[in-house]
């Protein structure tokens, strides 16, 4: 009886050792239910984790700007436009110089938005290693210049700074954000929202920010989750864990109810980048018969199962502005009738429909004559191959409105001969002349119109088939209202958004 | 490993603890330098990775930190400079090395933050999981080998049949596939246990299911493998008629054939340890699974080389402790040499499941062989079954059937053949088990995704190297097997009597070693026949291995694991035809011992005589009485 007794304490106290470990072994972050406010708070599933601890600088901005704990000076508006954010006015004083006004804000910890720290925190991102890619090519300078303002100077001209200041990664932080190594936004941003705490790459927890210059917003708080796994975001949402799920996959889309798949057109095109430089595809009637084999609305209709619209061009209907610019493409060659040319298709497999387009248009292309090999790889064991031209042809889902938010910015990386992401390997003197034409134009309209001309002359070059601009499906929950869906994937939870 | 004292004449009583503890520790010492040298090779080849790969460790880890990101060269120097990469692999791997004993193992390339806290968190969760997918594995190896310890402690096994299809159909399910189904119905439509996250003892629940199921059926059809032979020693009989109950025998029946099955739940241990991406995946698990494969493809090499480390060093805890366990419940037997050897007297296995199975799969293969597997048809995505496509169609309109039918050569015989090269290869060094011991457990510890991408960091990724990647890999479990059979081997009588009679090594190896070693673990081999299918598959993302569209069986599966809800059938066929393969091997091999039992020992006119056989074994010459060893009375003797 005794040793029975002792065996059970024994046991007792394993137990009791045993659940403080037991508990290290779980993931933090499901305490957001004991909250007094409980019922108003925001639960969200994001798919990307924050790659570097929430560095404003990377990927992780577009995150914070998405969660409304970041801000900049300026916000792009439904049209692609820029529109004020912190800075309430701006205006170009000359070539290089831009003079922003701010508005009245509140930093969230308490200190007040100034010039000084507008300043200070666009010359860190201007600094930070490697370069915010809103500000690649371009060398900017701020400084105060009295009575809340900002001038920004560039070193050559650079007619849409504004919208380059729009990309999360441009965000401006408290001057407490810079003290220690790592920028923090914890704490120290201006949105809506303030971040308060993140466990590793799994949670992060935000506050509501009372004093924001916008208005208070109607959730208490925010608690994201970043979950990696399409389906397993689909089924957060189907069993009520979360409020709000980004970017379900296509495949997962049939399964969420009636009513919480939210679909918006996105920047992103799916393409089909033939290979220029060498091989089958250097002969532009070769390229003219791949266009000419491909059938987009197979592609739209079915394997993204209608959650896209058929290839136009460059730029989709997202960007609503540019279907009633566009111009017929000049100058296509006549096709050739492919007689079993043999072409190696690349693809990743980072987005899961890419592999079944790429099967799809193999299928197409042999149909046309052509004798296809697929290559689907990891993306970044691919990007290095794919630009040295190793493959024929290859499918490639595009944000076409890069981090600069300027049209033109994709067309001279991607389409002329000194870009930096030619995977057409294109060098065309008529698209090189129309894209430098572009970048130089200043005016809004007229730059978008220059942007279409130039979109005109690479489709001319048949360098790339369009084959999908992407929609994006956003699950929400039934009670959940004010979700921004926002074309251009910058923003998510904002001040109306309640649940 | 041990020298057992069957050739000495001081018997265990009078040589005294010390040199028993002696004994234990014999060649503890060069085993321990074996597994550092061992690590330490590891950790330095991870080090080395990138630039023996020649794939740039700054392209890798941009773009883990942000996909779109365009990798200008200013950009790629920035980010080489940021890492110190221009310091050459050697100094960054001196760097790392020299923060280890202050544990420090450096900061992540891709996020900057500190690794020890991170992969240890990781491993925390890990080995939570692992844990409570063992309980679950237990409970499901108890449940296959219920009825074989039902039969056996009441004396009733000699005419039953082996009949254990099911625990091999179920062995050959794949983890994610199991994981996707408990996900879906038990999680989200039954909503009885949540569906995803790791918050809490709930949250363990469906994610142990799906591993422990499939653990837990192999480990039970090895443990079922050798129940038999246990329930045939002569301690079983005279316990029986001693009067002891059935359950007391069955107990006693485990603890015997446990010490032969403890390396091989060790390795599964390890092995889910770090090997659970899939299921982390589906359940959204924070654990080292997900963190070291991220880790590989980015190149992030502090995070690759102390998630590894880790694992390798709980490999080594992991073993040390199955091995004591196993010395524990077979010590002083085994270090008297007095071990039976559980060769069983095996019933005449049927041939009808072997020809069913067989049949079924030539059915299908011939059914679907006249179909047309590449043929997209996107306008009948994801059909039904129906007569014109009666196994339906995937989500690119294409006939599973003929996928399937299509799929079944390539993957049948690149499987076989990686099977039958593990086999070997596990023979071999399961010959050696001073050698291959801390090999096995490195080798099984490291993620399959590193090895891969290790070996074809040396040979390239040419066509056979996803072959060598899985082969690499799949000869561990198989020479853990072996090597534990033959320290039972040898430490029994007839090996003596064999020695006695003046056998030379190479006699008692062909003779007598070999042929109670092989059989088990080509089974075993063979009972893995899936999981090879399956692992070559999980190669794709790397460019390696088949490339879609081609119908690889495990490819099939992988593809259209997305729509596993909306269209079951897609990968219910692929998986159904795995475990039809897993069944078929399974009654293949129970073929493959039929005709074993009597062939390599013709000394004792019992072998000559199977009416004998079934009821004593047929190679005891007498009864020893140390027999009684590992049965209740194991310390009677002292």
């Amino acid at each position: 009886m005794r040793t029975m007794r002792s065996v059970r304490r024994r046991r007792l106290l394993a137990a009791s050792l045993l659940t403080p470990l037991l508990a290290g072994c779980f993931a933090s972050g499901d305490d957001s239910s004991d909250a007094g406010d409980a019922g108003s708070r925001l639960r969200v599933a994001l798919a990307f984790p924050p790659a570097e601890n929430f560095s404003p600088y990377g990927a992780d901005a577009t995150l914070l700007s998405r969660l409304g704990v970041t801000e900049g000076l300026t916000q792009l508006d439904a049209n692609g436009a820029a529109a004020p954010a912190l800075a309430q006015s701006w205006q170009r004083e000359n070539d290089r110089s831009w003079l922003f006004t701010l508005r009245e804000a509140t930093f969230q910890d308490g200190t007040e938005v100034t010039a000084d720290a507008v300043a200070s925190a666009l010359t860190h991102a201007a600094d930070a290693k490697p370069q915010p890619a809103a500000l690649s090519g371009v060398t900017v300078k701020a400084e105060a210049a009295g009575d809340g303002r900002v001038r920004v100077t560039t070193a050559d001209p650079d007619p849409v700074l504004p919208l380059r200041l729009t990309s999360p990664s441009l965000a401006v932080l408290a001057p407490k954000a810079y003290e220690k190594g790592a920028v923090s936004p914890v704490g120290t941003a201006t949105g809506p929202f303030e971040l308060t705490k993140t466990s590793g790459s799994s949670s992060a927890t935000l506050e509501r920010f009372d004093d924001y210059w916008g208005g208070r917003a109607q959730a208490a708080g925010v608690d994201a989750r970043f979950v990696a796994d399409g389906t397993a975001r689909a089924n957060a949402l189907r069993t009520g864990e979360v409020d709000v799920a980004e970017a379900i996959p296509v495949s997962q889309a049939a399964s969420l109810k009636e009513g919480t798949r939210r679909e918006t057109p996105t920047t992103r095109t799916t393409s089909l980048q033939l290979n220029t430089g060498k091989g089958v595809f250097e002969d532009p009637a070769m390229r003219a018969a791949a266009r000419e084999a491909v059938n987009t609305s197979a592609l739209a209709d079915d394997v993204y199962e209608g959650y896209a619209d058929p290839g136009a061009g460059l730029y989709g209907p997202a960007l609503t502005w540019a279907a009633g610019k566009r111009e017929k493409p000049a100058g296509r060659a006549e096709a050739a009738r492919p007689d079993g040319e043999s072409i190696t298709v690349a693809t990743y497999d980072n987005r899961p429909e890419l592999p079944e387009v790429a099967q799809v248009l193999k299928q197409q292309l042999e149909k046309a004559g052509f004798e296809v090999k697929l290559e689907v790889r990891e993306y970044s064991r691919l990007e290095g191959d794919a630009l040295a031209g190793k493959f024929d042809a290859f499918v490639a889902a595009r944000n076409t409105m890069l981090d600069t938010g300027d049209p033109v910015s994709i067309l001279a990386s991607d389409y002329t001969c000194d870009g930096s992401y030619n995977l057409a390997l294109l060098c065309d003197d008529t698209v090189d002349e129309a894209v430098e034409k572009a970048e130089g134009t200043a005016d809004e309209e007229k730059r978008r119109d220059a942007a279409m001309a130039a979109e005109a002359d690479v489709l001319g070059a048949d360098a790339f088939v369009p084959l999908v601009h992407q929609r994006i499906i956003t699950g929400v929950g039934a009670s959940v209202k004010g979700v921004i869906l926002d074309p251009y994937e910058r923003t998510l939870v904002g001040t109306g958004t309640r649940r | 490993m041990r020298r057992s004292p069957k050739n000495t004449t001081v018997s265990p009583q009078e040589e005294g603890r010390g040199a028993v503890v002696r004994r234990l520790l014999h060649g503890a010492v060069p085993r321990a330098a074996w597994r550092c040298a061992l690590a330490a090779a590891l950790v330095c080849g991870i080090g080395l990775l990138p630039w023996l790969s020649r794939t740039d460790p700054a392209l890798t880890v941009l773009k883990a930190r942000s996909a779109e990101r365009d990798a200008t060269p200013e950009v790629l120097a920035d980010v080489r400079a940021g890492l110190g990469l221009d310091a050459g692999p050697l100094h960054l791997l001196g760097q790392w090395l020299s923060g280890l004993p202050r544990g420090d193992a450096g900061r992540s390339w891709i996020s900057g933050a500190e690794v020890a806290p991170s992969v240890l968190q990781a491993l925390g969760a890990s080995v939570l999981l692992m844990a409570v997918a063992l309980a679950f594995a237990a409970v499901t190896a108890a449940a296959v080998c219920a009825r074989t310890l039902w039969l056996g402690s009441r004396r009733r096994l000699g005419d039953a049949r082996p009949g254990r299809g099911g625990a091999a159909v179920l062995a050959a399910l794949p983890e994610f596939l199991i994981a996707s189904v408990l996900a879906t119905v038990v999680g989200v439509q039954l909503g009885w246990l949540p569906a995803l996250g790791w918050y809490g003892p709930r949250w363990t629940v469906l994610p142990a299911l799906s591993l422990g199921l499939p653990a837990g059926a192999l480990l039970g059809r090895l443990l079922a493998d050798l129940l038999p032979g246990a329930f045939a020693e002569p301690w079983a009989p005279a316990a029986a008629a001693r009067g002891m109950p059935g359950r007391r025998i069955a107990r006693q029946a485990v603890r015997r054939c446990l010490p032969a099955l403890l390396p091989n739940a060790a390795l599964y241990v390890v092995g889910l340890t770090g090997g659970a991406v899939a299921v982390e995946q589906i359940f959204d698990i924070p654990g080292l699974g997900r963190l070291t494969l991220q880790a590989a493809v980015a190149q992030d090499l502090p995070v690759l080389q102390a998630g590894t480390l880790a694992l390798v060093l709980l490999a080594a805890c992991v073993t040390l402790a199955a091995h004591g366990a196993a010395r524990l419940l077979a010590g002083p037997a085994l270090a008297a040499g007095a071990l039976g050897s559980l060769h069983r007297p095996a019933p005449p296995a049927s041939r009808v499941p072997l020809l069913v199975y067989g049949a079924v799969l030539v059915a299908v293969v011939g059914w679907g062989l006249p179909r047309d597997p590449l043929a997209v048809d996107t306008g009948a995505r994801l059909l039904a079954p129906s007569r014109a496509h009666p196994f339906g169609t995937d989500a690119l309109g294409r006939d599973v059937l003929a996928r399937l039918a299509h799929g079944a050569f390539g993957t049948l015989s690149q499987a076989l053949a990686i099977s039958a090269a593990a086999l070997v290869l596990g023979l071999l060094l399961g010959l050696l088990p001073a050698v291959s011991g801390p090999l096995v457990d490195t080798v099984n510890a490291v993620p399959p995704v590193l090895v891969a991408l290790l070996v074809t960091a040396v040979v390239g990724s040419g066509s056979g190297t996803p072959a060598l990647a899985v082969t690499a890999v799949a000869w561990a479990p198989l020479a853990a097997h072996a090597a534990a059979l033959l320290r039972q081997e040898r430490a029994t009588l007839h090996l003596t009597a064999a020695i006695g009679l003046g056998a030379g090594p190479w006699h008692l190896l062909r003779h007598e070693l070999l042929p109670a070693v092989v059989p088990p673990v080509a089974r075993h081999a063979l009972l893995r026949l899936p999981a090879v299918a399956l692992s070559l598959a999980a190669l794709g993302f790397l460019g390696l291995g088949a490339q879609p569209p081609s119908p690889e069986w495990g490819l099939l599966l992988a593809e259209n694991q997305p729509y596993a809800e909306r269209a079951p059938w897609a990968v219910l066929a692929p998986a159904a035809v795995l475990a039809l393969l897993g069944a078929l091997a399974v009654s293949a091999a129970d073929g493959m011992r039929t005709r074993r039992p009597g062939r390599p020992r013709r000394r004792g006119a019992e072998a000559a005589d199977p009416g004998t056989a079934r009821v004593v074994p047929p190679r005891r010459s007498r009864p020893a009485e140390p027999e009684l060893a590992t049965a209740p009375g194991g310390t009677a003797r002292e």
